[in-house]
Parts: C-alpha cells; sequence; structure tokens
C-alpha cells in the first residue's frame, strides 16, 4: 500500500505513519466519545430528544470519518496530502515547538504563585529566546514593562482581577 | 420612514464624545494588531475582549465593531506588502499585491485597498440598514426547524466550499461538535463528556477555543518552522495614493467586489473567504490588460478588498437577526454580545434599538475614521511590520494567555487553552481546516437545542424538517453547498474533456 509513489521512499514512509496516526487518533476520539455517552444521565421526566442524542449521532460521525480518513491513508491514498506532508515534515524543527510548549506550560503555572507581572517578566525573554531572538537585554526590559503595564492597566483601571503574586502589597 | 428615524437616534448616540473616542480607539487598535503577520480580525478581537469587562455594553460593541474594520484593513496591508495573510479572507489580496509592491506600486495597492474599503463598507452599511429590519421581521417566522436547518446549511457550506478537502472539513467540523458537546446540557442538567473534570462543567468557552486555535496553535506551527522560514518586507517607495488610470480601474471592481461580498457575507456560508476569491476571479476574467495579472494588476487588490469589508456588513445581517454566527469573527462577537446578557435574534430589534442602530451608525463613522486614519498613518503601520518575529510571537503569547487567563483567573482554562492550541497545530499541520472547528463549536448548542424544539413541537416526528417548506428549503441547499463544488469536473467529464481538478476550492480555510 505504500506504494513508492515518491522520489525519497522514506521520507514518504514517515509522513504515511503520522498520516495514519492522525486517523487513528480520530477513530479513537470517536470510541472514546461512544463509551462517555453511557455515562450521560437521562434526566428526569420524559423528553422527546434525550440528552444522548446528539454525543451519540457525534461520536458514530467521528468514528466513520475517522474511517474514511484512514482509507485516505492506505487503500484510495491521498498523493497531494502526502507531499505536502513530506515537505512539512523536511523543515519541522521539533526542539523548538517542545521548548515552546514547555515554557508555556510553565508560565501559566507561574502565573499565580509568583504573580502576572513576575512571571510574565520572566517568560517574554525566555519564549523570545526560543523562537529565536538574540537580543537578551531588549527582550527583558519588553518583558518587565509588559507585565507591570498590563498589571496596572487591567487591575486599576480595568477593573479585572489578576494574581500579584510575590509582589502582593508591593504593586 | 421609520428605518431613517431609528438611523438618525442611533447617530445622536453614536456621534457623542465617549462613543466617538471608542470607535477611534478600536479602529487604531483594531488595525496596529490587524497589521502584525498571523493576526486576524476573530483573534484580535477575541484578545481585546478583556478590555471591555467594563464599559457599557453599546460602547463596547461599537469599540468591537471598530477592532473588526480596523483589522480587516490591517490584514490587507500585511498581506501587500509582507504576502502573509493574516487570515484567508485576504489571500485573494496577496496574489496581487504583493507583485504590486514588489513592482514597486505597493503606495497605489495599499491606496485601492484603503479607499476600496471605505467604499465598500460604506454601501454595504447602507445595504445592512434597510436589509436587518426586514430580515429581523421575518426571522420572527422562523421556527424551531427552520433554525436547526440553517444551521445545516451552515455546517456544510463552511465545510464544503472552504479548503482543500471535504473529508478533512467534515473531521474539523465534528472535532468541533465534539468540543461544543462539553459541558451541562441545558435541558435536562446532566453532565456531558465532562472526563469528571468540574472545570468543563460550564463548557469550553468560544474564546479558549479561538485563542487556542489561531494564537497558539499558530504560534506553536511558526515554531515548527522557525528556521526555514525567510522573510522580506516590501518598502514602499512610491507616494500612498493613486494616479488617475488606477482610480479608473479602482471604481468598478470596488462596487462589484461590494455587490458579492455583501450577499455573500449576509448567507450562512462562512464569511468573507468565498467572496474574496469570486470577486478576485471575476476582476481577471472582466479585465482588457490580461497580461498584467500576476505582476500586479490593480483590480486584483481592488476587488478582493472590496468583497472583505462588504461581506462584514453582511455578516452582521444573521448575526443581529438570527443570532447566527456564520465566521469565527461573528462568533466573537456573539460572545461580546452575551457578556451583556443581549440575545441578538428577531428579537433584539425590539428590545434594545437603541444600541443596534447606534451599532449600525458607528458602522458609518467607523468607516470614515478608518480612511481619515489609515492613509496618513500608512507609514507608521509599516514599521509595525518591522517588529521580529521572536518578540512579535512572544507577544501573542502573553496576550493568548492574558486573554483566557483573565476571564475567569483559572489555571484549568489556560491549560485546555493549551491543549486546544497543540490540536491546531497539528490540524494546520496535516491539513485539517480550522474554521469548520471555530463553527461547530459556537454553533453546536443553537443546532441542538432546536433540534430538540422542533422535535418535541412535532412529538417527535422527524418529518417536520422535510415538510416546512422554509427548513426544506435550507435543506436542499445545504445539499446544493456539498454537490456544488464537484459540477465542473462532472460536466468535464460529460463532454469528454480532460478534468482539471476534481472539486473546485475556495481558499485554504485557515480563518484567523
Amino acid at each position: 500500500m505504500t506504494s513508492g509513489n515518491d522520489s525519497k521512499p522514506a521520507f514518504s514512509t514517515r509522513a504515511l505513519f503520522s498520516l495514519r496516526a492522525v486517523a487513528l487518533t480520530v477513530i479513537i476520539l470517536g470510541g472514546i466519545i461512544l463509551t462517555q455517552v453511557s455515562q450521560i444521565g437521562t434526566g428526569a421526566g420524559f423528553i422527546v430528544v434525550g440528552p444522548r442524542v446528539f454525543p451519540t449521532a457525534i461520536g458514530i460521525g467521528i468514528l466513520i470519518l475517522g474511517f474514511l480518513f484512514l482509507l485516505r491513508t492506505t487503500v484510495v491514498l491521498d498523493n497531494d496530502l502526502v507531499a505536502d506532508v513530506v515537505s512539512e515534515n523536511a523543515t519541522t524543527d521539533w526542539t523548538t515547538t517542545m521548548l515552546t510548549l514547555l515554557s508555556l506550560v510553565a508560565y501559566a503555572s507561574l502565573l499565580h504563585p509568583l504573580g502576572y507581572a513576575i512571571a510574565t517578566a520572566f517568560f517574554f525573554p525566555v519564549i523570545g529566546r526560543i523562537l529565536g531572538s538574540t537580543q537578551l537585554r531588549r527582550d527583558i526590559i519588553v518583558g518587565v514593562a509588559l507585565g507591570l503595564v498590563i498589571y496596572l492597566a487591567f487591575t486599576r483601571v480595568l477593573g479585572v482581577r489578576l494574581p500579584a503574586g510575590l509582589l502582593t502589597g508591593i504593586l | 420612514m421609520d428605518v431613517l428615524t431609528n438611523l438618525l437616534h442611533g447617530f445622536a448616540s453614536a456621534l457623542t464624545l465617549q462613543y466617538l473616542l471608542l470607535a477611534a480607539l478600536g479602529v487604531t487598535l483594531g488595525t496596529a494588531i490587524g497589521v502584525l503577520p498571523g493576526i486576524g480580525p476573530a483573534l484580535t478581537v477575541a484578545l481585546l475582549l478583556p478590555l471591555t469587562y467594563n464599559f457599557d455594553p453599546t460602547g463596547a460593541l461599537i469599540m468591537f465593531a471598530g477592532i473588526y474594520y480596523g483589522g480587516m484593513y490591517g490584514g490587507s496591508t500585511t498581506s501587500i506588502l509582507l504576502n502573509t495573510p493574516g487570515e484567508s479572507a485576504s489571500v485573494a489580496t496577496t496574489f496581487e499585491g504583493f507583485a504590486m509592491a514588489k513592482s514597486g506600486r505597493g503606495g497605489a495597492a495599499l491606496a485601492t485597498a484603503a479607499i476600496g474599503s471605505f467604499v465598500a463598507g460604506t454601501i454595504s452599511t447602507l445595504l445592512l440598514t434597510f436589509v436587518a429590519p426586514v430580515i429581523a421581521r421575518l426571522a420572527l417566522l422562523f421556527q424551531p426547524a427552520d433554525y436547526f436547518s440553517l444551521t445545516v446549511l451552515a455546517f456544510m457550506s463552511v465545510t464544503a466550499l472552504v479548503g482543500k478537502s471535504f473529508l478533512r472539513g467534515m473531521v474539523s467540523l465534528f472535532i468541533g461538535l465534539f468540543i461544543g458537546l462539553i459541558g451541562i446540557d441545558v435541558l435536562t442538567g446532566q453532565p456531558r463528556l465532562t472526563f469528571g473534570l468540574t472545570e468543563l462543567l460550564d463548557g469550553i468557552d468560544v474564546v479558549v477555543v479561538a485563542v487556542g486555535l489561531f494564537a497558539v496553535g499558530e504560534a506553536l506551527y511558526v515554531a515548527s518552522q522557525m528556521r526555514h522560514t525567510k522573510e522580506e518586507i516590501l518598502p514602499v517607495k512610491s507616494r500612498v495614493g493613486m494616479t488617475r488610470e488606477e482610480w479608473r480601474r479602482s471604481w468598478p471592481a470596488w462596487l462589484r467586489g461590494t455587490l458579492i461580498g455583501f450577499p455573500f457575507g449576509a448567507l450562512p456560508a462562512g464569511g468573507a473567504e468565498i467572496p474574496t476569491f469570486l470577486s478576485y476571479t471575476t476582476e481577471k476574467r472582466l479585465s482588457k490588460n490580461k497580461a498584467e495579472w500576476g505582476h500586479g494588476a490593480i483590480e486584483g487588490v481592488a476587488g478582493p478588498e472590496a468583497a472583505n469589508n462588504a461581506a462584514f456588513s453582511g455578516v452582521l445581517v444573521p448575526l443581529l437577526t438570527l443570532g447566527l454566527p456564520t465566521s469565527a469573527t461573528a462568533a466573537i462577537l456573539l460572545v461580546a454580545f452575551q457578556i451583556y446578557n443581549l440575545q441578538p435574534g428577531p428579537l433584539l430589534f425590539q428590545k434594545s434599538p437603541e444600541l443596534v442602530w447606534a451599532l449600525i451608525a458607528s458602522l458609518y463613522i467607523g468607516n470614515v475614521m478608518l480612511l481619515i486614519l489609515n492613509l496618513p498613518l500608512i507609514r507608521i503601520w509599516i514599521k509595525i511590520l518591522a517588529i521580529p518575529r521572536a518578540v512579535l510571537y512572544a507577544g501573542i503569547l502573553v496576550f493568548g494567555t492574558l486573554g483566557v487567563y483573565s476571564i475567569s483567573n483559572s489555571f484549568m482554562d489556560v491549560m485546555i487553552m493549551y491543549a486546544i492550541g497543540v490540536l491546531g497545530f497539528f490540524m494546520r499541520r496535516y491539513g485539517f481546516p480550522v474554521g469548520p472547528t471555530i463553527l461547530g463549536v459556537i454553533l453546536l448548542p443553537m443546532a441542538e437545542a432546536q433540534f430538540r424544539r422542533a422535535l418535541s413541537i412535532s412529538q417527535g416526528d422527524p418529518s417536520v424538517f422535510f415538510t416546512r417548506p422554509l427548513s426544506l428549503g435550507l435543506l436542499l441547499a445545504a445539499t446544493a453547498a456539498v454537490i456544488l463544488p464537484y459540477i465542473p469536473a462532472l460536466i468535464a467529464r460529460l463532454r469528454r474533456k480532460p478534468v482539471k481538478v476534481d472539486r473546485v476550492v475556495f481558499g485554504d480555510g485557515q480563518e484567523d
């Protein structure tokens, strides 16, 4: 099924593998939804269309679509898509992507303990560095300024609550 | 004429100093953020939503209309000078716009975009003024079955007409429907698909989904391709303005673009994407200077930009009269309405006429402001383009996180948003359009509620969807939307001509 329609079969095998993984993920999602449906209570009283109808229909829909997509990655191969994915794969930089994601999670977890202003002042230069910025000093200044300005503007002017964290009582 | 009286009242309140300032602020912020590559109007509105929590509803909506207009206009600048459309509706502009900028005529391209947006915005707001009240009265006749069929039409037209693959569009749509299901069922109070997490009981906010897919998904994608993208900003050497010849060629394109944009925006077919491409092909076909296309034909900028702006006023028609958002930005605007406990729909015109008419009046004002602000300020906006990519996306992530965190200071909300961002990253990577996902999230509650209402009225008889003429018509239109893209290939096959493409596509479905 992985007929060599590409001059670099090794790359196209990888692309096919990831596309099939996507199809399987979609199928699994459909399965999860359908197993969850049984846990939905039907509620008291008589209702023509109960709370399970739409989840069931959508779960089945996702399952069918997942199988159809699996077909497009095996028997009836979507060559355009494979070519697109091959060229994506060639240029993908996973380290940067994962570091970006990790620093985002760290940022969100530090918002409350450190406070909005401090967490942002740290996050900005770090993420800037990950994304390829070389001017650390500028990024630190921008980060500190952003954190302070947003914090003060939101809490003092707009009346939106943000955590003060370590700076409680100072800001 | 009560429309005119209402409109005059609207102007009276929109022309107060406070609202004028808010409109000006909206237009300026919208343009500034819209100019940033990778940020379109939907994300702009979503990110600026927290700014308005303390405003009165009229003021907030006036500001949002300004942000939307500004965001759209800013997007055209990025398309022309950077060849990076902020949203799918600007893709058509890049073809000729970037070519014009490369041949040193960037100034003329920016001018025709700005003036064309003004012309189209004004004409289409005029159309909105007279069409919306009529539709609002008609909408009172809509029954639950018709509303359900209308959502089906919206789902099908967006999935079928936009994006490279119908199948992948459907997958995206169903993922959106799934996200829309999460939370407590309004009718029975039963939690659904919450996986035992109490944070999910209230469902996932549209803002969380939009910021996740557009801001975080986009940032992760850019991060993954960081080492392989280079870009150049084209300097605007020429004066920002047009020659007599360029005026002569732009006028008809603006008008045609407006006439294409407004009705397509008003149909539940996904906003500005289809009409911009349609306008582009129309202009190309009608052009007398065919050789110029691809090297910077001004009609190719004038038409799509006008269509883009006209479609926005069109999108407001179903949003205000039926409560039906047909684009991601319209969906975020709907969230803005709901923050103030306003439910757009047929009754909005009766219940809150002051607000509706002040909003419509402010659209006229916003258009004028955009023109006055932008032509002289274009050089300042261009400076924004010089912000390095790393700093830009760092900023987008800070503001995206802020937009979601400020809703309820919840760590969990931010985590859900990042998770949706990862989903958006993989969707982009494997060619799944994100537009249908957003639409699914937004419209699922309406589709389900109306479906259930329709069936309880008919006492469980599903034929109600096919026996009501309006509902049947909408369902037939939905079927037509699915079949339509295959027709040219079918005809070619019947005539035994070589088939070029199996399916006609409009745009790539990457709306943000």
